[in-house]
């Protein structure tokens, strides 16, 4: 079961990892030349993969002129990227310290750096699916020292955020994400994101059946 | 996107449930995440303070009882993640989020003239760290009445006019040995200066003739307050203001005068159904737009429509519910047209459109009934076809009907070029709103042609016939009913303890004989005057006496060689130190004029001076009391200045702001001690305070006095603070704003109280033996000198006050302007041929497109304003610039773009030639922008942008650092000028740019300017197009007629943007040929220099100065 696990971990902490950089802040020319040398990555963009545009234009032109001008429309301008946005009913980002996320995050000690996510609170996409990963990375020293416990209280910390936070608004934003985008890069990864997180909530669901104690089920 | 994507991968999703079993991703995969947490919190995740982690609502403010001492958090300091986590910083938590300790001192802003409030908020915290005192940030006035706590991006700009990296630290002075426009300068003191300058006026007024009492002018761009600045030419017995004025609205002031005898209409926008905007002002960008943008959006939430009629669409029209481009100047057609379907046809009720008990009311048509001869000259000028047999309402109605009847849909589409379904839908969206149509006639219109202020007269006529002029909800008030107008009247304060004697001598530089009728001063052709050697001896041949030279010339916060037209004229007579022998410029900034100065004597902006300031923006009387936050804080922290009738001055030293001073400070000691020190010529008395007359008066003093005249104020401030001196200045220093009366409608029904053998009206009383009532109902009182006065009007069998005209009534036909020359055109009206637009000239545009012959000659409208630039007052705010680059191009129409070959983007040269004299003025190089934007025919160039400087700063000997000049808003130009030709061309090598970016640091201000490094703009946001347009003096109203004929072509090879070449030879031949041609000028028959009820700024004369005998 570990040996699965650990397999499985490597690549959701690669998951998450892609999907939140890809929302957090616009790509770069590391970001890219990271996607273009995996193989496996690529995969699961296949409009971008196939994208002519990749092979008429230099990666700056193609950075400065369709991805950054599609990020911008997307996370900065035309779309709210805020839990709070789609979970009030006023429809306000609560950007206090009354945001229901922060309470979470600061129960189990993690602190979100606004600044250097340039967000301005930390119910933003970007930074809920990093917190996946940084669970994820747990998950996976939990696994290295083969404590299961720990492993089974961090999956069910995870599919309770899936449940309570990230699949209650996510599936919307992404939706439009997809809609409004304008390169394929951000409608295949707000697919990818959307389809991703709704197969991790199952996996996770099923881990936890299999693997932990009932009482440890937290609903 | 999606659903082709998905049509070319319609496996894709289902590919996707295997995420996770497929083979292992690289660990780069991994290294992607950005890491923006922190996974050890090494401080406690919530800690006890008072903030609230979110507030509750956007419109927050501190309460007034807190202004004293609000801790803020810092808003920079909250990134770190907020006080939930990290508690406040403190002794114990150093860690803690910054919260700042501000004092909010409340003033108003200046940028503009609707005086907005605002509130500087002056960091304690720094200060009592032993830092020096600053504002932080310019936030609005939540008290204020007009502004409602909001404000546009120039009031939030305070911040960086007060921190500009190119501040004039303090006073200049011309280096000795050089010549003015050498840019050679010294570095002196307040005392220096004012001891120099003082002298030289002291010797001037010493003089006590005629033509020392014209020699002194104190010349004022937008004051953004109310009679401090008359104040101090009529203290020294001088006919000596020069306003900016009527450069910018005497037309519109004109036509409103001859209807009204006020100065300018005040609408009620908030309870309008129809806000009809001429031209984009009062919404987009001027008078008083931030205010009355949030007024017209008020109104239009409960419903109200937006109408826009301007050549160009501009903000508000593009979001208005109907934009009607109408050729420029031409605007007087479509209201009489207006008035032509009032006045013939019904409603759907088959009633009659014209609301018959305001206008038979209201209306003087009783005056024109009876002046038969004047009915005549009608029917001999062809306007009616008869005489009218009797003189009844009805016959009048019928009259005027008849009259106005030309003005036909045809006619008025084919002279305007608007669509005639577009007209149509104005008219019924005018009739749809009854009384409730809301307006305010100020630009473009009447300001940009000549006969504009016939647009203005003949605007309010539909406006009259419904009813809405009744100053009623909804509809048109009028100015002096809702404004403030205090500071100039701290008399009680002084020695003297009353206002000074009216001035016996009447200036023809201000005023010239051929402008009798001119709203203001005909401050735009002063040095034309002053170079005009033949017309000043033409005039002293009659028997005048007309200064030959000024001996002091004092703009003040003004800038007329960049704003002004024809700016090389400005330049040459400023350099002649034979007709200028000194000048100063009271001035917070740089800029062309002060280049050719004598001094600069660094004053200050919004929160550095005391103004008392009023606008009327709405139907109520507000006030701003404007003040230096960095005085005001010091001296509520305990802090005593060593002369406290220089605190200011003190306290923006002490604060390192510079030598920065106030006017009221600044003329207070000017002339108590350095103008007329012994008292000798009678003007010290004036200034000297009243508690103690050995020295001058204090703000406090001054202050008190002055408020004392507004009744609740007074009240109030007694009652909120029982055991001050001063208690009328400290509510004002503690609040900044006031607001004396709330809901004034219909003031001119208000009754005539009879008390005893007195009639009281506005305040005053006159005996029941002194007035009689004459034939048309109108009181007339007689005073002591046999001088007549209308007090008041009989309104069905009711005595009420009545409006401010001698006919107690709306003026409809205009008796005293038809006796002051102007015969034809005492009512409102227009030729609606092309054989009598040639006789009516005075009432025709300079623009009309009569005179556009060829495809590329077009009507330049250059009067609309950019919504974040003030004129000449923002190139201190890097904020500004920034957002105002490149925003003003040469919009073109698409279609005539195309027949010229025109490209956006393409330099174009655009000569100016003029349709009075023929002459040529030069051209300018501007960017074409082709647009839908604007109507066929007409371009559009805002005269507001195209600031230039010849030197990129200053060398001060004896002072370590440089100082810059303009370094975040001008550009660097080459200028030549041989008193004839003038040139003004971007230096070779990045005048337009790598100049303009190079100000890269700031010796001052340090802290505030750290992103100096990012200035990116250049100076592609206009051309000096002021200097090539030659001045057009208005022949009635005396305003500068704006727009410009222009013929365009793309530039040559070596034209740049930026560009201009002036024969200002020439413009000097077109300044003349409109006062020559076109002026009907004062004549032996005259006794009068001017009509004396109408309001004659700025300094009040007597009966001597107003008289004229002249010799043929």
């Amino acid at each position: 079961m570990i040996n699965t696990m650990k397999q499985d971990i490597q690549n959701r902490i690669s998951i998450y990892a892609l999907i939140s950089r890809l929302m957090l802040i616009e790509v770069d020319k590391e970001f890219l030349d990271s996607i273009e040398k995996d193989e496996n990555i690529l995969s699961l963009l296949p409009n971008y993969a196939n994208w002519d545009k990749r092979a008429e234009l230099s990666q700056k032109d193609l950075v400065e002129q369709y991805l950054n001008v599609d990020y911008t429309n997307l996370f900065l301008m035309h779309l709210v990227p805020y839990e709070t946005f789609y979970t009030r009913d006023d429809q306000m980002i609560e950007s206090g310290g009354d945001n229901p996320v922060l309470e979470l995050y600061n129960e189990l000690d993690f602190r979100v750096e606004l600044d250097k996510a340039r967000v301005v609170s930390s119910d933003h996409i970007g930074v809920e699916l990093e917190f996946m990963y940084m669970l994820c990375t747990a998950i996976s020293k939990a696994l290295d020292a083969e404590d299961i416990d720990g492993v089974c209280e961090l999956m069910q910390v995870q599919r309770a955020f899936l449940k309570e936070h990230l699949l209650e608004w996510t599936p919307l934003f992404l939706i439009n994400a997809k809609v409004e985008s304008r390169t394929p890069l951000y409608h295949d990864g707000a697919e990818l994101a959307l389809e991703f997180l709704l197969s991790d909530f199952e996996y996770l669901t099923k881990q936890i059946a299999e693997h932990c104690k009932p009482s440890d089920t937290v609903e | 996107m999606t659903k082709s994507m998905n049509e070319k991968q319609p496996a894709f999703i289902e590919g996707r449930r295997n995420f996770l079993k497929g083979t292992a991703y690289s660990v780069a995969g991994a290294s992607l995440a950005v890491g923006v947490f922190e996974t050890i919190a090494s401080t406690p995740a919530t800690a006890d303070n008072k903030f609230t982690p979110t507030p509750k609502s956007l419109s927050f403010y501190p309460p007034l009882e807190e202004w004293d001492s609000f801790d803020e958090l810092d808003g920079n300091d909250w990134k770190r993640g907020g006080t939930g986590r990290n508690g406040i910083k403190s002794d114990d938590n150093p860690d803690g989020i910054t919260a700042t300790e501000y004092m909010l001192v409340p003033t108003a802003c200046s940028n503009c003239e609707a005086s907005c409030g605002l509130t500087a908020w002056v960091d304690l915290s720094t200060y009592k760290a032993g830092g020096r005192l600053a504002v932080r940030k310019y936030m609005g006035n939540p008290l204020h009445a007009g502004s409602r706590g909001r404000n546009c991006a120039k009031g939030y700009a305070t911040q960086s006019q007060m921190y500009d990296p190119d501040r004039i630290p303090f006073p200049l002075m011309r280096a000795p040995g050089s010549k003015r426009g050498d840019g050679k300068w010294v570095r002196t003191t307040w005392d220096e200066a004012m001891s120099k300058i003082g002298k030289k006026m002291h010797d001037t007024l010493k003089t006590g003739d005629e033509i020392s009492k014209k020699s002194i002018m104190y010349h004022v761009g937008r004051p953004n307050e109310n009679g401090f600045g008359h104040r101090v030419p009529h203290s020294m017995g001088l006919d000596g203001y020069d306003s900016h004025t009527n450069i910018c609205s005497a037309g519109a002031r004109e036509g409103t005068i001859q209807w009204t005898n006020d100065d300018r209409n005040s609408p009620d926008w908030s309870n309008a159904k129809l806000i009809f905007l001429q031209s984009s002002h009062a919404a987009d960008a001027g008078h008083y737009f931030q205010q009355a943008a949030g007024r017209i959006a008020d109104a239009r939430k409960k419903g109200a429509k937006l109408v826009v009629m301007d050549p160009r669409m501009s903000n508000s029209a593009g979001m208005a519910d109907l934009w009607v481009p109408c050729w420029p100047g031409t605007e007087t057609a479509l209201y009489l047209y207006l008035a032509n379907r009032i006045l013939n046809e019904t409603g759907l009720d088959g009633k009659s459109l014209v609301n018959h008990k305001f206008v038979k009311n209201w209306v003087n048509w009783d005056h024109l009934m009876k002046d038969r001869d004047y009915l005549q000259l009608l029917v001999d000028k062809k306007y009616i076809k008869s005489v009218p047999e009797g003189n009844s309402y009805e016959e009048f109605i019928d009259m005027i009907a008849k009259m106005y009847s030309p003005y036909t849909l045809d006619f008025v589409s084919e002279e305007c070029r608007i669509d005639k379904d577009i007209i149509e839908k104005l008219y019924d969206m005018f009739i749809d709103a009854g009384a409730r149509v809301a307006t305010y006639i100020w630009r473009a219109g009447p300001i940009g042609h000549k006969g504009g202020w016939m647009i203005a007269r003949s605007a309010f006529l539909p406006f009259v016939l419904r009813g809405a002029m009744a100053g009623d909800k909804g509809g048109v008030g009028l100015h002096h009913w809702h404004v403030i107008s205090v500071n100039g009247k701290g008399d009680a304060a002084t020695q003297a303890g009353v206002r000074p004697d009216k001035v016996d001598v009447w200036n023809e530089i201000a005023w010239p004989p051929e402008y009798p009728l001119s709203t203001y001063e005909m401050s735009h052709i002063m040095p034309h005057l002053l170079l005009d050697d033949e017309w000043r001896d033409k005039w002293n041949s009659k028997g005048l006496k007309v200064p030959e030279k000024l001996a002091v010339w004092i703009p003040r916060m003004y800038n007329p060689v960049w704003i002004n037209p024809d700016g090389f004229r400005w330049i040459e007579a400023l350099k002649r130190e034979d007709k200028i022998e000194m000048s100063f410029n009271l001035s917070p900034t740089w800029s062309e004029t002060n280049w050719y100065c004598d001094f600069i004597l660094p004053v200050g902006l919004a929160g550095e001076r005391h103004d008392q300031h009023s606008e009327a923006t709405q139907p109520s009387r507000w006030l701003s009391f404007r003040q230096p936050a960095l005085r005001v804080a010091l001296e509520k922290m305990g802090w005593k200045p060593k002369d406290p009738t220089r605190a200011t001055l003190e306290a923006h030293i002490k604060s390192g702001l510079g030598e920065v001073w106030e006017e009221v400070e600044f003329w207070a000691n000017m002339l108590t001690h350095y103008v007329d020190p012994d008292g000798s010529l009678g003007v010290r008395k004036h200034w000297a305070s009243k508690e103690d007359p050995t020295r001058t008066v204090t703000i406090a003093e001054w202050y008190q006095a002055a408020f004392d005249k507004l009744p609740n104020l007074k009240k109030t401030a007694k009652a909120a603070y029982p055991d001050s001196k001063y208690p009328n200045y400290e509510m004002l220093r503690d609040r900044g704003t006031w607001l004396e009366e709330d809901n004034i409608f219909k003031p001119q029904e208000r009754p005539i109280k009879k008390v005893g053998t007195k009639y009281i009206s506005h305040g005053h009383e006159y005996d029941e033996s002194q007035v009689v009532k004459d034939e048309f109902g109108v009181l007339v009182a007689t005073d002591d000198h046999g001088h007549e006065k209308a007090i008041g009007v009989e309104i069905d069998g009711e005595l009420m006050q009545g409006f401010h005209t001698l006919t107690k009534k709306l003026d409809f036909y205009c008796e005293w302007f038809k006796e002051w020359k102007w015969p034809e055109y005492a009512i409102p009206i227009y030729p609606t041929t092309k054989e009598d637009r040639v006789k009516m000239t005075h009432v025709v545009t300079q623009v009309h497109h009569d005179f556009m012959q060829n495809d590329n000659e077009f009507a330049l409208n250059t009067v609309f304003r950019l919504p974040y630039n003030i004129h000449t007052r923002s190139v201190n705010s890097k904020h500004l610039m920034e957002i105002s680059q490149n925003h003003n191009p040469v919009w073109i129409y698409t279609e005539d773009a195309k027949k010229l070959g025109i490209k956006r983007g393409d330099a174009i040269k655009c000569t100016i030639s003029d349709t009075v004299s023929g002459l040529e003025s030069g051209y300018f190089i501007a960017m074409a922008v082709p647009t839908e934007g604007t109507m066929p025919g007409v371009l559009a160039c805002s005269h507001h942008a195209g600031r230039w400087k010849l030197k990129n700063a200053v060398e001060i000997p004896g002072f370590e650092h440089k100082l810059g000049v303009m370094g975040i808003g001008a550009p660097l130009y080459d200028m030549t000028m041989d008193g004839k030709i003038g040139t003004l061309k971007p230096v070779d090598g990045g005048g337009i740019d790598e100049e303009m970016m190079k100000r890269k640091d700031s010796w001052q201000f340090k802290e505030y300017n750290k992103d100096l490094d990012n200035i990116w703009w250049d100076g592609l946001s206009g051309s000096w197009q002021n200097a090539v347009a030659a001045s057009h003096p208005d022949p009635i109203a005396g305003n500068h007629a704006w727009h410009q004929k222009v013929t365009i072509e793309v530039a040559g090879k070596d034209d740049k943007i930026g560009d201009i070449w002036v024969n200002y030879d020439n413009n000097m031949k077109v300044y003349q040929a409109w006062r020559d041609k076109l002026t009907r000028p004062l004549d032996e028959t005259d006794t009068l220099r001017r009509p004396t009820h109408i309001k004659r700024p700025a300094v009040p004369l007597s009966a001597k100065a107003y008289a004229v005998k002249l010799t043929k």
